[in-house]
């Protein structure tokens, strides 16, 4: 057995970044990052949602936040992920990861106009509005990857289908020269700079608990769960629904202009009209940009210790100075003790807010039991280590205090090990941690003997992401 | 950061004027701060005084960066196309690399612009610097007929073997991620490693009326793969062949033991597994142990130290060498005296009297000057020495007897240097000038029951002890006396008898006569020969010495019962006189023992008959 030593460091020619213009894409299910490689950020980082409006000469698809944020008639806002966080609507997928690619990164060709076709077709050069009605013309051009790598990211749990669909898409579609799989919670520990660990990744749709060893995913351990930001999100409008009087939740689209009120009092602002107001979805998800605002500023985790129904834990919370919130009209108060509620049910299933739509979730997707679950299934000799490095990430990690709470609970169902969390300060690192950790990844001179080249993926089908990509 | 030169280097914009600006101006401000301070920078200069500022200034423009060397136009950057060697596949991908700069550097210029229009595809460099990264892991393998032979299992067919070699081999001995990873379908006739779980596939499977897997445990597959690669080893290699380190693996894979292993890892998993209290029971337990532990440990290092007080000086004095031994005022003595005895004898055997001794003989000498007698004495000693002088300086505050008894103070008459243990005292007094005498004393203590070593010697125990020793040294004088009494009266008796004897037969006394006279010469020379010799057991030889004046003397006294009186006598001054110093006590020992020879002689037979003779 030839291990490289880990803990030795690596000569100075070791830590051989060679950068091959390798692109990396972390799709999810609130936006798409994308970016070269060897970067520190995505430079591309675009919404998951899309606008459809349906015409008679068939659906025009809108991308990027620009074109979704626009009220419109008939413009209806979708995602094209799952509710089992596994891409549903591949086509749309394809679409829009293309559209976060060349908006950004490779977009415009510069080293060749005269080959590209760019200056034949001018329109290509917007926001990708008319993409689908370019897509025959483009067919015949030259295919936007043909001169990258593409380094994707998958959920622990992407299924062998889904995984197929995404090298044909890079390969057939896209042209691009090499590819590679890598799930989210490997790349995440990569970023944080671990090879082992568990990583919680708290993300939009889904919650997921992933045991790292050696840098690949223990398959077993793999939890996932839909306690997530969406499920905050509603716990949220369920609270605002519940309190009296009822918070009203208005998007910034409705508010043409607003007066300051006091606190509590109804709002005074002037609201636009539409000749044919806009769809539902289009202003629910406008409604979840106010409500990520709200995440962001006011909503509190209970940092323990305990949960915050036990004893006089509630008392405490009362106690403590509230957060004042002003919505896009006007309306504000100061949110006392309700802002520790919206994420309890993160943590503690029996203080979830619950209705018809939204039912009590299962006490197993609660992120305790995730974690205990994940741990459950590694061989014992690897738990310790496993527990020395729990990986933080995920934008809905940023709720206040969650590292907190986090810390309590594991430290309450591990009292006995050495339980480190590694939860990075900077805002960006923790909402990109897998689009960075693929960054590193893929600038790596090691890392070029496992692209899946071209012709490997020709010679082999499809299926040959099963094999490498493990 | 890039300086105003990269800039322009960049550009391509002209460099020489706009430098040398840069320089003039640079120089103009250097000088100016001396003069021209405006502004509030001068108000807080005027605020300073005449003192400097307690900041040093540098200037911001002073940035300590290596001067760029290359002067000529930006080097040209290429879209290297290379191919890793540590593929297979001949994948060709494109990194940025220096462009090689072919053409001489005069034509560079020209080039640049013809280079561009040509767009000639570079080179494909082949890259091998990652190839030490491609690393296949050793897994041992076997034929057919060796599986047949050897390694058939009841438990595992021939497929699942293969099957968990090659998700070994995948996995690179990674235990953890091959049990994670291991699923074995035996319904898939392929040898492919179809391991992950394909959802259709195992439902479909699920459906099939086929036994389902064999759910195997960690332990059972490195059972498995442990035994084979032992198996396998020993056919390559005979046991016997084995180097040390090949031995030490066949043991370690022939020995696996798969349910110690599992039991380890239960017991691993139910010590992760416990409860907060048990947790903080097992802390407080810890937390409580360590604290009895760091007192034990106090207790006994206070314990120790205390004996080492105790016990030291005893111990040590004798053992340790070196100037250490002589920092008690004893030991200096014992020192000197042993100096003494040497350069005396010198002067003997030299058979000079009136020669300048090298060490002063006088005791007062040696108690008011210590460091006189003693070139090789430390430095250490003679402070300690100093120290002790200055004390007897200092004013006495009279106290009443009461006072005195109750704060333990004594006062002595005289002091002896330096700083002496009571132990040491004690133990000075149970020894004698010779050994013999040394070992009575210490019979005669044992006898009365008084240990070995005193702890806590007062002064009041050494009081008392020394009366003690002061008896039992009597007594033992008194012992002595009484068997060289005895002793005489028997040879009286004896030469009675004889003399009654030879007035019977005369001849006899002839026969005796002659077989005496070798004794008595023996004797003599004896004595002179003893005299000049040096020797190292001064007391013996002293002794010795003054026995054969003894002799004379007892000749010229002729009279054994006077003298035993008198040693009596000067025994017990001895005993007594001990106390205040060694040296008066010592030559007043030597007479004493002077005394024992002379009785000693006296009990020779051979010198009585001399006597006889002499007054016949
Ligand atoms: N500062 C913040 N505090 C709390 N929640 C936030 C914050 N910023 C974003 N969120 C929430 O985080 C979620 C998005 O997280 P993230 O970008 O990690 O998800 P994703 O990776 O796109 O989705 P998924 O991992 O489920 O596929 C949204 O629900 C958003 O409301
Ligand atoms: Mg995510």
């Amino acid at each position: 057995m030839n291990n490289l030593n880990s803990s030795a460091t690596p000569a100075a020619g070791e830590y051989a970044g060679d950068e091959v213009s390798a692109i990396v894409l972390d799709p999810g299910y609130s936006s798409v990052r994308a970016g070269f490689a060897g970067e520190d950020v995505p430079k591309s980082v675009c919404p998951s949602w899309y606008g459809q409006i349906d015409s008679d000469s068939g659906p025009q698809y809108l991308f990027g936040e620009n074109a979704i944020y626009r009220p419109a008639p008939n413009l209806q806002i979708k995602n094209y992920w799952g509710a089992d966080g596994v891409v549903e609507d591949w086509d749309t997928a394809a679409k829009l990861w293309e559209y976060a690619i060349t908006s950004r990164l490779t977009g415009t060709r510069a080293s060749d106009p005269s080959k590209n076709g760019l200056n034949d077709d001018p329109k290509e050069n917007g926001n990708g509005e008319a993409m689908d009605v370019n897509m025959e013309t483009i067919e015949n051009q030259e295919k936007p990857l043909e001169e990258s790598p593409l380094l994707m990211t998958e959920p622990g749990w992407n299924p062998t289908k889904a995984r197929e669909k995404a090298i044909e898409i890079a390969m057939e579609e896209w042209g691009t020269p090499a590819f590679y799989l890598q799930k989210t919670g490997v790349l995440a520990a990569f970023a944080s700079g671990k090879a082992s660990g568990i990583i919680i990744d708290v993300g939009a749709s889904h919650t997921s608990v992933t045991p790292v060893l050696d840098g690949m995913v223990l398959k077993k351990g793999v939890q996932k769960s839909p306690l997530a930001g969406n499920f905050v999100s509603n716990q949220i409008r369920l609270g605002f629904k519940r309190s009296q009087p009822e918070i009203p939740l208005t998007p910034h689209y409705l508010v043409k202009s607003k007066t300051q009120v006091d606190a509590g009092s109804p709002a005074q602002a002037v609201y636009r009209t539409f000749d044919t107001p806009p769809t539902d979805s289009f202003r629910y998800y406008q409604e979840e940009r106010v409500l990520t605002e709200y995440k962001e500023s006011v909503v509190e985790v209970w940092p323990g210790p305990g949960r915050l129904s036990n004893g006089t834990n509630e008392e405490i919370a009362k106690s403590m100075p509230g957060r004042p919130f002003e919505m896009p009209d006007g309306w504000n108060q100061v949110f006392g003790v309700d802002r520790f509620k919206a994420a309890e049910g993160l943590f503690d299933a029996n203080a979830a807010l619950t209705d018809d739509a939204n039912p009590r979730p299962k006490d197993e997707h609660t992120l305790p039991r995730l974690v205990q679950a994940a741990v459950q299934h590694v061989d014992a000799d690897q738990r310790p280590i496993l527990l020395q490095n729990i990986v933080v990430t995920g934008a809905s990690t940023l709720l206040y205090k969650f590292g907190d709470r986090l810390n309590y609970e594991i430290n309450n169902i591990y009292p006995s090990t050495r339980n480190k969390l590694i939860a990075p300060g900077p805002v960006v690192e923790r909402k990109y941690a897998a689009w960075i950790g693929g960054s590193i990844l893929a600038s790596l001179g090691s890392f070029h003997q496992l692209w899946i080249s071209k012709k490997e993926y020709e010679e082999q089908g499809a299926n040959i992401v099963e094999k490498r990509c493990r | 950061m890039a300086s105003g030169r990269d800039v322009r280097d960049m550009l391509g914009l002209p460099m020489g004027g706009d430098v040398q600006k840069g320089a003039v101006q640079k120089r103009a401000k250097v000088a100016a701060p001396v003069r021209r301070i405006q502004g509030v920078a001068r108000e807080v200069a005027a605020l300073y005084g005449e003192r400097p500022p307690p900041v040093a200034v540098y200037e911001a423009k002073k940035a300590y960066r290596a001067k760029r060397q290359n002067q000529g136009p930006a080097k040209k950057w290429v879209q290297q196309p290379f191919i890793n060697q540590a593929r297979t596949d001949g994948l060709v991908l494109k990194h940025w690399r220096r462009k090689p700069t072919t053409a001489p550097a005069v034509q560079d210029g020209e080039d640049v612009p013809m280079e561009e229009g040509d767009n000639t595809e570079p080179q494909v460099e082949i890259n091998g610097d990652y190839l030490k990264y491609k690393i296949e892991v050793d897994i041992p393998t076997f034929s057919d007929e060796e599986y047949e032979a050897h390694l058939r299992s009841d438990d595992w067919s021939r497929e699942e073997t293969d099957y968990l070699f090659q998700v070994v081999k995948d996995y690179s001995y990674r235990w953890a991620v091959i049990w994670d990873r291991y699923d074995y379908q035996p319904a898939h006739k392929s040898h492919l490693p179809q391991q992950t779980a394909n959802s259709e596939a195992s439902q479909a499977l699920a459906a099939l009326p086929f036994a389902p897997p064999k759910q195997r445990t960690l332990e059972d597959l490195k059972a498995r793969f442990y035994q084979i690669s032992a198996k396998l080893m020993k056919l390559r290699i005979p046991e016997m062949q084995m180097d040390a380190e090949q031995y030490a693996t066949y043991e370690m894979l022939s020995t696996f033991n798969p349910e110690l292993e599992g039991n380890r890892k239960l017991l691993a998993a139910a010590l992760m597994n416990r409860s907060m209290d048990e947790v903080k029971e097992e802390e407080f337990l810890l937390a409580e142990l360590q604290r009895i532990n760091m007192a034990a440990h106090r207790l006994d290092a206070e314990r120790a130290e205390l004996r080492a007080r105790l016990e030291a000086p005893a111990s040590n004095q004798q053992v340790s060498a070196g100037m250490s031994s002589f920092t008690s005022s004893q030991a200096l003595q014992a020192l000197f005296q042993q100096l003494f005895q040497q350069d005396r004898s010198k002067k003997r055997a030299s058979g000079g009297s009136g020669g300048p001794s090298r060490i002063s003989l006088t005791t007062n000498d040696l108690i008011q000057t210590p460091s006189s007698a003693n070139a090789q004495m430390s430095a250490a000693a003679r402070r300690q020495s100093m120290a002790t002088n200055q004390s007897v300086q200092t004013p006495i505050r009279t106290l009443s007897p009461q006072q005195e008894y109750r704060y333990n103070v004594s006062t002595h008459d005289r002091l002896t240097s330096g700083v002496t243990f009571g132990s040491d005292k004690l133990l000075k007094m149970r020894q004698a000038k010779s050994n013999v005498q040394t070992q009575k004393i210490a019979t005669a203590l044992a006898e009365l029951g008084v240990p070995e070593v005193i702890s806590l010697p007062t002064s009041k125990v050494s009081d008392v002890f020394e009366q003690l020793i002061g008896k039992v040294s009597k007594l033992l004088d008194v012992r002595k006396v009484r068997e060289k009494e005895e002793g005489e009266c028997r040879v009286l008796e004896q030469m009675k008898e004889r003399r009654n004897s030879e007035a019977q037969n005369g001849h006899v006394s002839m026969s005796n006569g002659t077989s005496v006279e070798p004794q008595a010469k023996q004797e003599i020379p004896d004595s002179q020969e003893q005299t000049p010799g040096v020797d190292a057991e001064g007391e013996a030889d002293d002794d010795d010495n003054n026995g054969a004046d003894g002799v004379a003397d007892a000749d010229g006294d002729g009279d054994g019962e006077v003298e035993a009186d008198a040693e009596g006598e000067e025994d017990d001054e001895d005993a007594e006189g001990e106390e205040d110093s060694r040296v008066p006590s010592e030559t007043v020992s030597r007479a004493a023992s002077v005394g024992h020879k002379r009785s000693a002689s006296v009990l020779s037979q051979g010198s009585n008959k001399d006597s006889k003779r002499a007054r016949k």
